[in-house]
């Protein structure tokens, strides 16, 4: 009983959750930010990069190939540091947010791709056949098409993704941002308490319960759509 | 119209086409007969340039249009495709799978496509159907959407490749009629079908395939009263009982 009371105070102090709350909101609210815009980037570099992926374009293919296996097999904190810390030899100067954003984004865009790619597989062929034999380009097949009728399938996978984009976002304290972890980790130095780290925890879960709520539900409906 | 020289198809090893030379003049109905895998499907798809020909040149007005320099997006306007497997647009209505094309292609005012859609789906007999979705549709209906879509961008030529096999057998009619009276308006038609009897009673040419080649071609009372290669004998034979 005694370990029980012990681990409470130490890790669930009511008191020091309560004095640092506005701290930890404000952090979030940087997690939110931060995870948002990055997930809004990546979605337009996935779908562009999947069309190219999709298309017959050979070169460009290969290259979006390449981005997608590089920046799915090198570790995100990697990509971070790099665009933060070596981007400025070669001039180019981001600012710790933008970085962050740029990594996130890019980061995010090559998981995307994917997505969208199976997506835009998993449409019957014979959709694109129809529309191109009524003299529609691949490009207006795509966005009038194919695009439209991926959105659908491809809803949950990519609030999956945001939820995994939320969470590794903390990885952006390295280059001194203050997002939701980081603020957690400056609380505890200060209160020399780790309630801040218990605070954060449930903060992340307000964020992404509703998501992977919504992906469960959004599921459901496909089935029932598909089903008929 | 459309007139084909030595065409060839390949899938790698597979050699589909084998050297097709076709003529088709305006308002003929020509019916495509063939065993499985004879390369019927290939034939039509290449005209449509769905598929890209191996070897071999096809003339449409005269243009050859297997060319490099020329704009398939344009070609495939001017011949209109419908499938066996209707290849409607889930996510738009009746209408919307019509007019699509109008608006997005010939890039036609709204209320004008949306009167050229009305009138050929009446046309088709769907008038009550236009704003519902094609998962509330028979697939006599479906197909019915399929072809007024096609339609709808006022093509030289059509193509039908076994629209009415994917068809429970009370449906099959309703298509049936559909396509009789476009041949009767005077459409220039191909049509890949195992429908004798509409063969026989619309059809004005017959070609048969065999293998990826056309082993007989004529007119189409010739070939079903007096078919000279045995192959065709035994094909019809089987298919009239
Ligand atoms: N995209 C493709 N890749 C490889 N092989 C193909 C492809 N399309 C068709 N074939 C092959 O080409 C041959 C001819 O096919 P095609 O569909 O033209 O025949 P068909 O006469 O239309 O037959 P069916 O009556 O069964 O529709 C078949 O052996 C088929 O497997
Ligand atoms: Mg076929």
């Amino acid at each position: 009983m005694e370990g029980l009371s012990n681990l409470l105070e130490k890790y669930f102090s009511i008191g020091i959750i309560w004095e640092i709350l506005p701290y930890l909101l404000k952090g979030a609210l940087f997690t939110v930010i931060f995870s948002a815009s990055s997930e809004i980037i990546g979605i337009i570099i996935g779908l562009v990069t999947a069309m190219i992926r999709t298309s017959k374009i050979k070169v460009l293919n290969q290259l979006a190939i390449i981005y997608v296996d590089l920046f799915r097999g090198t570790p995100l904190l990697m990509q971070i540091i790099f665009v933060y810390y070596a981007l400025p030899y070669v001039g180019i100067n981001l600012p710790a947010p933008l970085a962050g954003i740029v990594a996130l984004s890019v980061n995010s865009g090559a998981y995307v791709t994917e997505i969208f790619r199976a997506g835009i597989d998993s449409i019957d062929k014979g959709q694109i056949e129809a529309a191109r034999s009524l003299g529609m380009s691949y490009a207006k097949t795509m966005r009038y098409i194919i695009i439209p009728q991926t959105f659908k399938r491809v809803l949950p996978p990519l609030t999956n993704e945001f939820v995994a984009l939320i969470k590794d976002s903390s990885l952006l304290s390295v280059i001194a941002i203050s997002e939701l972890l980081r603020t957690a980790k400056e609380m505890m130095t200060w209160k020399l308490n780790p309630s801040s780290l218990t605070a954060a925890a449930i903060l992340y879960l307000v964020i992404t319960l509703p998501l992977t709520r919504l992906v469960s539900h959004m599921e459901n409906r496909l089935k029932k759509s598909d089903a008929h | 119209m459309i007139k084909i020289v030595d065409l060839h198809k390949k899938f790698g090893d597979l050699h589909v086409l084998k050297g097709i030379n076709l003529n088709v003049n305006k308002g003929e109905v020509m019916v495509i007969l063939g065993p499985s895998g004879s390369g019927k499907s290939t034939l039509l798809r290449s005209i449509n340039l769905l598929e890209v020909p191996t070897s071999g040149q096809i003339f449409f007005d005269g243009v050859d249009i297997t060319g490099k320099k020329i704009d398939r997006n344009r070609v495939r306007q001017r011949i209109g495709m419908v499938f066996q497997g209707f290849n409607l647009f889930p996510h738009m209505t009746v209408l919307g799978n019509v007019t699509l094309a109008l608006l997005k292609v010939l890039k036609i005012k709204k209320e004008e496509a949306v009167k050229i859609g009305t009138d050929l789906l009446i046309r088709v007999g769907l008038k009550d159907k236009i704003n519902g979705y094609p998962n509330q549709l028979s697939g006599g209906q479906k197909q019915r959407v399929a072809i007024a879509r096609a339609l709808a961008m006022n093509p030289e030529v059509m193509l039908f490749d076994e629209v009415t096999s994917a068809l429970d057998p009370e449906l099959v009619k309703e298509v049936l009629d559909v396509m009789k009276d476009l041949a009767k308006s005077g459409m220039t038609m191909l049509v890949v079908t195992h429908e004798m009897g509409f063969a026989k009673e619309v059809g004005s040419h017959v070609i048969f395939m065999d293998e990826g080649l056309i082993v007989e071609e004529g007119l189409a009372q010739d070939i079903f009263e007096n078919p000279k290669h045995p192959r065709t004998k035994a094909f019809l034979d089987a298919v009239l009982y």
